[in-house]
């Protein structure tokens, strides 16, 4: 996955500080990211992806506030070591599922189907 | 003036190539004059003198045209860079013109050394003063009486016309200029001859006569007149004076001017 | 603020340019200005710059007119106005001459950095001319940046490089003001969109806050030119 496969936006998704903040979870949650690991700085990041490193500096506030990230002086932004790894887990599946659950609401199936639907999926999935 | 000499520079880099076939015209003109082959030697000297009197008419029209060309610029946005930059328009003005005029004293200073070249090849020897009056200022004299007033002036015909582009009718304080300066000039003309001679003059080609004496014999008493008018009152220096105040005048409006242009 | 507009309209003889215009601009706001040919976006950068005189109202960029305060901004037009014979050395010479806050190191990084080719801009690509002018404007350490369709006609390759050094050149306390078409390609560039519409300003607003509405700029674009 090249680095911005891994920060994907999209303008028409909401605020930029809050996806960039949703990419960073993501990350971490599916271990793309490791506590303890560096994070590009604000600016390398927002030269990346084409975006203003305010914006970036926004999500990074955000993050740090919500305890995922910390700001070590002089050496740069880290994944804290005790990074809520399972709960940022929790949170990404969840958002995955209400997307999906609003897809199949928007097709008007029944509960039971779309559990059967994301079943045949993972057996797909698997082999 | 901070920028100036990269404005020299600048100007250099623009038009070195007019100054460069100035200078190599002359080349021309220095073999032309060897081609020359007429019998009677105060005729050849004759035609030699026309032939660099011509060279001296085509530098005032290519050193009017070098330093006047800026409407390619005001389309192509070098104009905006320029604007755009710290130094004055005064500044700007003044390294189009020192540029110009430094160009135009050494085609000029060489061409009366040529003039000099076809007086030894007639076989006429000027004294070491008249030779400096001759080849430094006499072409001095010329440039700021004629040369310098018509570049500045062209400079500034050129701004003035560059500067109402945007409202459309830029031909129109264009056109004023044009026949104004015609009128301008003219009454200057008559007001310089009124006050010519009240200063004291700069006595020139004092010994010329002499060394054309020894070398033809004794002159027509029609130009020996005229000779004697020349060296014993000398030419005036009213003009010069009224000339260089007249093309400061100008350059200082061109500057004004060009910095309120639109781009 | 750094510059402002008042009540300020410019007419041309054949058209409007803008009308009626006030705008403030404090430091350190990234601001796109946006809309169709004709829309005013180059009147009122140059109105700025102080390349145009308004017809009406009052320009004051660090508190005095455009032109006086001209060494404390960088405006870079749409024009290619280089002299066709300038390499990049000879534009680092005119630039140190004549610029006291020009930074020639930062200029021959920003060369690198750009890719721009050691050659005369005659010889150059329009996006290689488009990335030496931006080289050149970066490399000057002022306030306010007025960039003027910076990305017109240019090739993608050479518009990513811009935007990228747009985004790593500039400090928190500068200005940018940059008018594009390339409206998705550099919306996330801007903090406040200026949208503008046959001489006014048809949307003045933060690009975060529309996008926390649902709408990404573009959107906002679309409606405003309905």
């Amino acid at each position: 996955m090249s680095p911005t496969d891994r920060w994907i936006l999209d303008m028409d998704a909401g605020p930029i500080y809050v996806q960039i903040g949703a990419r960073v979870k993501e990350q971490l949650a599916r271990g793309d990211l490791a506590p303890g690991e560096k994070l590009p700085s604000a600016r390398d990041l927002a030269a990346l992806l084409s975006v203003n490193p305010n914006t970036v500096a926004h999500a990074y506030e955000r993050l740090e506030a919500d305890g995922v990230i910390e700001t070590k002086r002089g050496l740069g932004t880290f994944i804290r070591e005790d990074a809520p790894v399972a709960g940022t887990k929790k949170e990404t599946l969840e958002a995955a599922a209400v997307r999906y659950v609003n897809e199949a609401r928007r097709l008007g199936v029944s509960l039971d189907e779309a559990a059967d639907a994301v079943k045949e999926a993972w057996n797909a999935g698997s082999s | 003036m901070r920028g100036f000499k990269t404005l020299l520079w600048l100007e250099h880099r623009r038009s070195w190539v007019w100054a460069v076939s100035l200078f190599a015209s002359l080349a021309f003109w220095a073999w032309g004059i060897k081609q020359v082959l007429v019998l009677d030697i105060a005729s050849r000297a004759g035609i030699r003198s026309g032939l660099l009197g011509i060279a001296a008419a085509i530098g005032l029209l290519v050193l009017a045209i070098m330093i006047g060309r800026f409407r390619g610029e005001t389309r192509n946005g070098q104009y905006q860079v320029m604007l755009l930059s710290p130094p004055s328009g005064y500044s700007h003005i003044l390294a189009r013109f020192v540029y110009a005029a430094t160009v135009a004293a050494i085609y000029y200073v060489t061409i009366a050394f040529l003039y000099w070249w076809i007086a030894e090849l007639a076989g006429i020897h000027f004294d070491a003063v008249t030779l400096i009056e001759l080849i430094l200022g006499l072409p001095l004299y010329g440039l700021a009486l004629i040369a310098f007033p018509l570049m500045a002036w062209v400079l500034l015909l050129m701004v003035v016309v560059s500067s109402y582009r945007l409202s459309g009718s830029g031909w129109i304080p264009g056109t004023i200029m044009v026949f104004g300066s015609g009128v301008a000039f003219g009454e200057l003309g008559e007001a310089i001859s009124r006050i010519a001679y009240s200063l004291p003059g700069w006595r020139i080609f004092r010994h010329a006569p002499g060394a054309l004496i020894e070398r033809f014999g004794p002159l027509d008493p029609e130009v020996s007149t005229e000779l004697s008018q020349v060296m014993y009152q000398g030419v005036p220096i009213e003009p010069v004076l009224v000339m260089l105040a007249v093309t400061a005048l100008m350059l200082f409006l061109a500057g004004r001017i060009w910095q309120e242009v639109e781009a | 603020m750094l510059a402002h507009l008042e009540h300020v309209t410019k007419r041309y003889v054949k058209a409007d340019g803008v009308l009626d215009l006030s705008l403030g601009f404090p430091a350190g706001e990234v601001v796109g200005v946006l809309g169709l040919n004709g829309s005013g976006k180059s009147t009122l950068l140059k109105l700025l710059a102080g390349l145009l005189q308004p017809t009406q109202g009052t320009v004051r960029v660090f508190g005095k007119a455009p032109r006086q305060a001209r060494s404390q901004f960088v405006f870079l037009g749409e024009q290619d106005a280089l002299w066709t014979w300038m390499t990049p050395r000879d534009a680092e010479k005119f630039m140190s001459g004549v610029y006291e806050d020009f930074d020639a190191a930062r200029f021959n990084e920003l060369l690198d950095v750009l890719d721009v080719p050691r050659r005369k801009t005659k010889a150059m690509s329009k996006g290689e001319r488009g990335r030496l002018r931006l080289a050149m404007s970066l490399s000057r350490d002022v306030k306010l940046y007025l960039l003027d369709e910076p990305l017109a006609g240019i090739d993608l390759i050479s518009r990513e490089k811009i935007l990228s050094s747009l985004v790593r050149e500039w400090h928190t306390d500068e200005t940018i003001l940059l008018s594009t078409h390339e409206v998705a390609e550099a919306e996330g560039l801007f903090e406040r969109v200026l949208l503008m519409k046959a001489g006014r300003i048809a949307l003045d607003a933060q690009a975060e806050e529309l996008r926390d509405e649902g709408k990404s700029v573009v959107d906002a674009f679309r409606e405003v030119l309905s």
